[in-house]
């Protein structure tokens, strides 16, 4: 029985730039189930990012619900939004996002530090996890040491640690060739098979929504389809 | 891995910018640590110097010296009669021992410095006495017997036994033996020689004229009294309690503690922009990062420790830095001012700095809490900011 994971009732958001307003979402109705990997398509503005945002709880919504695991996210207070995020929701971003000056393995034990994870199980948990996306040998360097491929396998390690039920992806391939996408892609594809992961992945990439289980088109705010 | 960790790793990771950061409080802690250490040293000295002119009561000088360094044996009196001394011992019951002195300056040697005649046997009641190192004290009857201090006797080079030329100027002396060598631990005193007050008074042609009186009571709880009354008595003097000393004294240290504290917390004010201006920058910097902590579940309050905690770094390694460096500098101190004294011996202002625990934690927590204070508004920006935004940032 497929259950409900993220569920938005006519979501809107309206940026203020000065004294205009611009709309970025008009009215968004999305139902995701457990183990989809949700493609957002739609070319730039058109409310991808935005939309990831509200769902991954870092930005609150104009008007509309956004319920992940049937918690309704607009009830919740900042602190408690942080909570949330740091228990169901891992992000991957455009540009990877890693942290300078930590090595790849200090990168993936951030959020079991922010969870108060006891620092051994800490540095085992983070180091499976950098096997599971192959990058095992690479954990003891540092972001500017690795390529974009493995850096955006680094954040996705980073996004898995405490085991969220969603992971969202804004443009992850991105800044990446056509081939590290695709290997990026497989690996997203495996742990989703294998760990029956979520995943919400913008993108105006063919090769990432052809691995998509469904795709939103998006456009000016809207769903297409 | 911590806020610590976080926050050491973006230190080290702009060493210049740390440096320099750090390099403004640690001048400010080091003047701190060193001016403490001076006043400390101050405190000491005085402490000592009252010490020094030992169990008398009262002092009695030309009230014509105003000064207050007067008031501290700095430079010798304007001289007054002799026989107020007498006056003083013969009018006042309550009054156990009087001895006048005459300290002028003079040369030792070619060395200046001050000379001071003194009746041993009244010397002795009032004060309890020279502390005689080695030798003896000023033998009754030998005129030209003269006692050195420890620092003026190294200086010269003298020993027990040895003659040297003692007078008023370099051209006029006479040749003293040297029967004995004090120490009271201050500089002042341990540059100076002891020798018979008639002698001294003959040698700078003063006849029947004296510096300073001092004056030892019966009992403690007369001393008000008997002050009142030599004031009363004589005209044209001075009188002094010690109790008056201890309190000019310590008015006097605590007037320059406040000016050092002023000095020193400037210098740290002015460090303190350098931090701000360093922790902006690192927020600024960092912005990006900051939004993804958050967006991957770090509360504001970890966003404002882990900046806090960078803050404490450059703090702490100031102080700790700042310390090293203000010890260093106290103990220095001396070397570099008896370097610029050296030869002008009537200069007594060799205050020893004075390094204690409490002054390296005072240092160290201000250097620590200017820090912190700094990075404050800095860190509290940091974790106000809009993931959304902070994520959005180039």
């Amino acid at each position: 029985m497929p259950e409900t994971i993220v569920e938005t009732a006519d979501l809107t958001k309206v940026y203020k730039r000065g004294k205009v307003d611009v709309p970025a979402l008009r009215g968004v109705d999305i139902k995701i189930r457990k183990g989809e990997i949700i493609c957002i398509a739609g070319p730039s503005g058109s409310g991808k990012t935005t939309l990831l945002n509200l769902i991954g709880g870092i930005d609150t919504p104009t008007t509309g619900k956004v319920f992940v695991n049937e918690v309704d996210l607009t009830t919740l207070g900042e602190t408690e939004l942080a909570d949330f995020r740091l228990k169901n929701v891992g992000f991957v971003f455009q540009f990877y996002n890693l942290i300078p000056t930590l090595t790849a393995l200090e990168n993936v034990e951030i959020p079991l530090v922010l969870a108060k994870v006891p620092k051994k199980d800490r540095i085992s948990r983070a180091s499976e996890l950098l096997e599971l996306v192959g990058l095992k040998h690479r954990m003891l360097h540092k972001p500017d040491e690795l390529s974009g491929g493995e850096q955006q396998r680094v954040a996705i390690a980073r996004a898995l640690a405490n085991n969220p039920s969603l992971v969202l992806a804004d443009e992850p391939t991105g800044d990446l060739d056509s081939e590290t996408a695709t290997a990026l892609m497989d690996l997203v594809e495996d742990l989703n098979k294998v760990r029956n992961q979520n995943f919400i992945i913008s993108t105006h990439d063919p090769l990432v929504m052809q691995r998509g289980t469904r795709v939103y088109t998006i456009k000016d705010g809207k769903i297409e389809k | 891995m911590s806020s610590w960790t976080i926050g050491f790793r973006s230190l080290k990771r702009r060493r210049l910018r740390t440096g320099l950061t750090v390099s403004g409080i640690v001048v400010g802690v080091a003047l701190m640590a060193v001016l403490l250490a001076l006043l400390q040293g101050m405190n000491v000295q005085f402490t000592e110097m009252l010490r020094g002119i030992g169990g008398a009561d009262i002092t009695v000088y030309n009230a014509t010296t105003p000064t207050r360094e007067r008031e501290f044996m700095i430079q010798p009196y304007d001289t007054t009669n002799q026989s107020y001394a007498d006056i003083i011992k013969n009018n006042i019951s309550e009054v156990y021992a009087v001895s006048p002195t005459l300290a002028v300056n003079g040369v030792v040697n070619g060395t200046q410095c001050t000379i001071t005649g003194i009746e041993p046997d009244t010397y002795d009641a009032v004060t309890g006495g020279l502390n005689i190192m080695s030798g003896t004290s000023l033998p009754e009857g030998e005129e030209h017997a003269v006692v050195l201090g420890k620092v003026l006797s190294d200086s010269l080079g003298a020993s027990i036994g040895d003659a040297v030329s003692v007078g008023t100027t370099t051209t006029e002396t006479q040749s003293f033996i040297v029967v004995g060598i004090f120490e009271t631990g201050m500089s002042f005193f341990d540059r100076s020689c002891y020798i018979h007050l008639d002698v001294a008074q003959n040698l700078t042609e003063k006849h029947g004229l004296i510096s300073t009186i001092l004056v030892k009571c019966t009992n403690p709880d007369v001393v008000d009294y008997v002050a009142n009354t030599i004031q009363i008595l004589i005209e044209g003097v001075r009188v002094v309690t010690q109790k008056i000393l201890v309190q000019q004294v310590s008015q006097i240290t605590n007037t320059l503690g406040v000016f050092i504290g002023a000095i020193g917390i400037v210098a740290l004010i002015a460090g303190s922009f350098g931090v701000m201006n360093t922790m902006a920058m690192s927020v600024f910097e960092r912005t990006r990062e900051i939004g993804v902590l958050k967006a991957i579940g770090a509360r504001n309050s970890t966003i404002l420790k882990m900046f806090l905690a960078e803050a404490s770094l450059i703090g702490i390694l100031s102080g700790v830095i700042g310390c090293i460096i203000g010890v260093i500098a106290a103990f220095a101190f001396p070397i570099f001012s008896r370097v610029a004294t050296r030869g002008s011996a009537g200069i007594p202002l060799l205050v020893t700095p004075v390094v204690t625990p409490t002054i390296l934690g005072i240092a160290l927590a201000l250097g620590l809490t200017v820090s912190i204070l700094a990075g404050l508004y800095p860190a509290w920006r940091a974790a106000r900011m809009k993931t959304v935004e902070a994520l959005r940032h180039a």
